[in-house]
């Protein structure tokens, strides 16, 4: 029966994946960025721009299919919201990518070095919970919204909530630092440092933004 | 032979083939769909339960024409009946095979009803056609999917509430799982004593078909989940419960409609059949077991020839209908079939079945319907009678002109 639509929580939960693999490829060029194989980090940098492409492919392709003539058991604004909220979780990590890409990164203090590197890592959870929170809203449909498995996934939201705001702390330690280590930098450096916390921070705003809108899923 | 009897038996086994060839993606869709069943175990099962349906169930009387929706005392000329179920049969034919190749599920019954009032119309006018009656025919096409609809709604959501939203959802399975299928068979087996042994007493074939079937089937189903299951993921040990339960309740849908729709066909030949051999006799006319074979085997040719490609296509396409969903929609038509066929009203099992899928999206249960789809399966109800009439009718004329 063609009465049947292809369900796109397949295809979301492939999207998820490939914004995952794009933050942890971010995060592996981060590391070569802070052990100084600026070689390896722009080798990275540019794989991160590549599964940008491919999450951006697979988001026209969900969106194309997702026609306003479908019953679903979301409403289908909620899923286009999450969609983009999810991709843009892929955005920033090329905006970070790209910053790395262009800037100088001699001559930046350890400290302000590991706290990037801090919130590199963070962002892994958050985009892991991202994907957690897809699979398991794809459950909660499967199991007819039953009480439990919402549950759980308020659990997750809760979780990517907690991970974001441990991102703004960092992120505010960072900003600190910086103007404390005001001269031992010049502006441009400074710059460089800001914007690489400020698109690494996006992450899990980004991802926190998909979170909510599974919340609204949920309560259609 | 007669030449004018061998035209119709030739038409009649075409539209058996096109109630083949359209009706089975209905009742084994929604176990295709979910994985329940291959598309060739479908046609085979489809085929078999179809073909022993039509054969041994099928009404052995049947209406001289249709739901008597035209009234036979007006029809003074009895060679008018052979040419209006030749008429009637090709129209029918026609317009099934334009909604076979268009994917369009539409009801068989309602077609053969057009085809019908529009011979009637051509031979004597309005007055000729029993209007209440086919007010009723037209209740069915709006109260047979809001029943199946509302049915459906409410068996997924009990499913839910038993099974799917339990701490434990495959040990609820293992309890759950038999009780609904005992319940089906209760519908089942009552379908049975009214469908396919014609009883009339529902008290008699719930005590004595329904129950004793449902309590049989619980049992069984209960000792089997025990020994064979092995448990993985709880949702789809669930499903995988519900998958075994789907591959009997598709064939019961098949059997019973083999029975049902059958007449489709061979009531026009039969009728025609009467009036070619023993001259007309009022409103029923006996129906002779070849006849009925030739149904069968039409049916049964219909869907190895074509439904069998339907069903390839459901098969291959990505519905993600899980098999707790397709237990809902079986179970809720079978159910609003067999109320219905108590209560006397026409219904369409496409039409429930459609509906069905709706109640269970209703229900947030699937998670993607195609409105669109849905759009124009609906408008494909509202146009079978009148195109089917329309054919009907220039054939007729063509007839009465050359004949």
């Amino acid at each position: 029966m063609k009465l049947f639509a292809k369900s796109p929580f397949k295809p979301l939960i492939k999207h998820a994946e490939v914004v995952l693999e794009t933050v942890k490829t971010l995060e592996k060029a981060l590391n070569a960025w802070y052990h100084g194989n600026y070689d390896e980090m722009r080798d990275l940098a540019v794989e991160v721009d590549r599964l940008e492409d491919i999450a951006d492919r697979i988001k026209e392709e969900i969106r194309d299919s997702l026609s306003s003539r479908l019953m679903m058991a979301v409403s289908r604004e909620d899923v286009l919201i999450y969609l983009h909220m999810q991709d843009k979780v892929a955005d920033s990590a090329e905006d970070t990518a790209k910053w790395l890409l262009v800037g100088r990164p001699d001559g930046i203090p350890k400290e302000v070095k590991d706290v990037i590197l801090k919130m590199g890592t963070e962002s892994i959870k958050a985009a892991k919970l991202v994907h957690e929170a897809i699979v398991q809203m794809d459950r909660v449909i499967e199991s007819g919204f039953a009480e439990k498995e919402i549950e759980r996934e308020y659990e997750l939201i809760k979780a990517i909530e907690d991970v974001e705001k441990a991102i703004d702390e960092l992120d505010t330690e960072l900003m600190r630092l910086v103007f404390e280590n005001a001269d031992r930098f010049d502006w441009s450096t400074g710059f460089y440092i800001l914007n690489v916390a400020r698109t690494l921070s996006n992450i899990s705003d980004k991802a926190k933004d998909s979170a909510e809108r599974i919340r609204l899923m949920m309560n259609k | 032979m007669d030449p004018l009897l061998l035209v119709t038996v030739i038409l009649g086994f075409a539209m058996a083939w096109n109630i083949g060839a359209n009706d089975v993606a209905n009742s084994m869709g929604t176990a295709v769909g979910a994985r329940a069943i291959t598309p060739k175990q479908a046609a085979i099962i489809a085929g078999t339960m179809n073909f022993l349906g039509a054969y041994f169930f099928g009404k052995s009387v049947a209406d001289t024409i249709r739901k008597g929706i035209l009234n036979v005392n007006m029809i003074h000329d009895p060679m008018v009946i052979v040419y209006g179920s030749l008429s009637a049969l090709l129209a029918a034919s026609i317009w099934l095979i334009f909604a076979t190749y268009n994917g369009l599920p539409v009801s068989t019954t309602h077609s053969i009803i057009g085809g019908i009032v529009g011979y009637g119309l051509v031979y004597a006018g309005s007055g000729i056609v029993d209007w209440g009656k086919l007010g009723q025919v037209v209740l069915s096409w709006i109260l047979s999917p809001i029943f199946g609809a509302i049915v459906a709604f409410f068996v997924f959501k009990a499913i839910r509430g038993t099974i799917l939203a339990r701490d434990d959802p495959l040990r609820s399975a293992r309890h759950w799982a038999p009780f609904w299928t005992g319940l089906a068979f209760i519908v089942i087996g009552t379908m049975f004593y009214i469908k396919v042994l014609h009883g009339s007493d529902l008290a008699k074939g719930v005590i004595f078909y329904g129950i004793p079937t449902g309590f049989v089937v619980f049992l069984l189903t209960y000792a089997l989940i025990r020994v064979k299951f092995k448990p993985s993921d709880p949702y789809i040990g669930v499903e995988s419960i519900f998958r075994k339960v789907q591959v009997v309740t598709s064939g019961y849908v098949a059997l019973a409609h083999g029975s049902n729709d059958v007449a489709n066909a061979v009531g026009p030949i039969a009728a025609a059949y009467a009036v070619l051999t023993v001259g007309l006799s009022g409103m029923k006319v006996p129906v002779p077991r070849w006849i009925l074979a030739l149904g069968g085997l039409g049916i049964a040719i219909g869907i190895f020839m074509y439904g069998y490609k339907v069903m390839e296509t459901v098969g291959k396409k990505i519905t993600e209908l899980t098999n707790t969903r397709g237990f809902s929609i079986d179970f809720s038509a079978a159910t609003v079939i067999l109320v219905a066929s108590w209560l006397g009203m026409p219904i369409s099992t496409t039409h429930t079945v459609v509906g069905a899928v709706v109640g269970v999206g209703l229900a947030r249960g699937v998670k993607a319907i195609n409105t669109s789809i849905l759009r124009d399966i609906i408008i494909s109800w509202f146009v079978t009678v009148p195109v089917a009439g329309l054919i009907s009718a220039v054939i007729f004329k063509i007839l009465l002109l050359v004949g």
